[in-house]
C-alpha cells in the first residue's frame, strides 16, 4: 500500500510518465523503496509550496470546449491468453489511477480459424494436415470520459501494447442535440382551424 | 506405399480347428509408418545427438511448452498483413544466419511493437567483442534503411549452445 501511495504522488509532482512501462510496476516497488528518502525530503520542504507553476510543455490549455465520451471501449486481441490477462491488468490498473470509471471487463470467446490442406506437395489426397488460429479478446468498457483523458489514457496503454496484440476502440460520443430538433415540431407549426366537410 | 497395400491384402482368415484352445490366428500387423508425421521433429538416436529446448518439441506443443517465434499481428483474426511479414521473417531469419556464422545458438525471436522490430538473438562467443558490436551496429542500420522503420537488436551470449537433452 505504501509503494502504491508513493507511486500516486510522483505522478502529482513530475510530469506525466509516458515512459513508464506496465513491466516496471514489478521494478517500481524497489526502486520507490531506495527513493523513499529522496522523495520524503522533496514533498516535505518548503520549495514545494513556493514553487512557480513553470509551463509544462506536455500540458496544453485550450479555450474549446471538450468532447464528452459516454463510453470507451477497447478490444484487445491476442494468441496468448496469459499476456492478454497481463495487459487487462496493467489497463485496468492504469485507469485506476487516472480515475477512470471502469464499467466492465468482459471476455469475449475466442474464435478459431482452422483449415485443412493437402500434406504433399505432389498426390496423396488423402492425407492432410489442419492448422489452426485463434484469437482470444478481452473488452474494457471506461464510462464518462472527457477527450482529453481519453486522450491521454489511449496514448499510455497504446504506447505499452504487447507485441502480437493488436487493439481496437470504439468511442461514443455525447453531442448537444441539434437546434432545429430541440423543440417539438407540433408547436411550431401555426394552428389549423377545423372546418366540417360537407359531402 | 506398396508395402503397406501389400500387407492389408495378405491378413490371413483365422483358422478354425477342431479344438477352440489350440486356435491361432496369423494376422499380419499393419504398421503406421507412412502416416506418421515428420514436421519440426528431431527423431529419437542413439542418445549422442544434442538438441536445444526448441528443436526438442514438436509444433504441437506451440502455446503449451513452446512460444512463437515471430510476433505480430498479422495472424489474428481481421487483421491484415500476415504474408507480408512472414516474407520480412524469412528474409531477417536468413540474413542473421549469414552475419553471424555459427554463432547463433538458438533460433531468432522477431517481435514487432507498433513501428519497431526488435530481433532477439542468443549468440554463442564465438567473435570477439569488438567484432560482435561492430556486427550489431551493421545490422541494425541496414536493416532499418531496408525497411524504413527502426530495427533494434538485443543480443544475449552464452558460452555455448544451450542443451536440453540428447536423442
Amino acid at each position: 500500500m505504501a509503494a502504491g501511495c508513493a507511486w500516486r504522488r510522483l505522478w502529482q509532482g513530475s510530469a506525466f510518465p509516458f515512459h513508464v512501462n506496465y513491466a516496471s510496476r514489478f521494478m517500481g516497488r524497489q526502486c520507490f523503496l531506495l527513493n523513499n528518502d529522496l522523495m520524503g525530503v522533496r514533498l516535505a520542504g518548503s520549495d514545494a509550496d513556493t514553487q512557480v507553476h513553470k509551463t509544462n510543455p506536455l500540458v496544453s490549455i485550450s479555450d474549446e470546449p471538450e468532447t464528452l465520451y459516454k463510453r470507451l471501449s477497447l478490444l484487445v486481441k491476442g494468441h496468448d491468453k496469459t499476456v492478454l490477462d497481463s495487459y487487462e491488468y496493467f489497463a485496468v490498473l492504469a485507469a485506476k489511477e487516472l480515475g477512470i470509471s471502469i464499467e466492465k471487463v468482459h471476455r469475449p470467446p475466442k474464435k478459431i480459424e482452422r483449415f485443412t490442406l493437402l500434406k504433399s506437395v505432389h498426390i496423396y489426397k488423402k492425407h492432410r494436415v489442419q492448422y489452426e488460429m485463434r484469437t482470444h479478446y478481452v473488452c474494457l468498457e471506461l464510462k464518462h470520459l472527457t477527450g482529453s483523458t481519453a486522450a491521454v489514457y489511449l496514448e499510455y496503454v497504446q504506447r505499452n501494447l504487447p507485441e502480437g496484440v493488436a487493439m481496437e476502440v470504439k468511442r461514443t460520443k455525447i453531442e448537444a442535440i441539434p437546434e432545429h430538433i430541440q423543440k417539438p415540431i407540433w408547436d411550431t407549426l401555426p394552428q389549423v382551424e377545423e372546418t366540417e366537410v360537407k359531402s | 506405399m506398396a508395402a503397406p497395400v501389400a500387407a492389408r491384402a495378405l491378413r490371413a482368415v483365422p483358422w478354425r480347428c477342431a479344438h477352440p484352445a489350440l486356435s491361432a490366428r496369423h494376422d499380419l500387423h499393419t504398421t503406421p509408418a507412412c502416416l506418421k508425421t515428420r514436421a519440426a521433429r528431431v527423431r529419437v538416436g542413439k542418445g549422442d545427438k544434442p538438441v536445444t529446448y526448441e528443436k526438442a518439441h514438436a509444433p504441437h506443443y506451440i502455446a503449451h511448452r513452446k512460444g512463437w517465434l515471430s510476433l505480430h499481428t498479422g495472424n489474428l483474426d481481421g487483421e491484415a498483413g500476415a504474408a507480408e511479414r512472414t516474407v520480412e521473417d524469412v528474409f531477417l531469419r536468413k540474413f542473421l544466419y549469414g552475419t553471424f556464422p555459427g554463432c547463433l545458438a538458438n533460433e531468432v525471436v522477431l517481435k514487432r511493437r507498433a513501428n519497431l522490430l526488435v530481433v532477439c538473438l542468443v549468440l554463442v562467443q564465438n567473435l570477439a567483442p569488438s567484432k560482435l558490436y561492430f556486427l550489431i551496429g551493421y545490422t541494425e542500420t541496414l536493416l532499418s534503411h531496408f525497411y524504413k522503420c527502426p530495427v533494434r537488436l538485443e543480443v544475449q551470449t552464452v558460452p555455448t549452445k544451450v542443451i536440453y537433452k540428447y536423442l
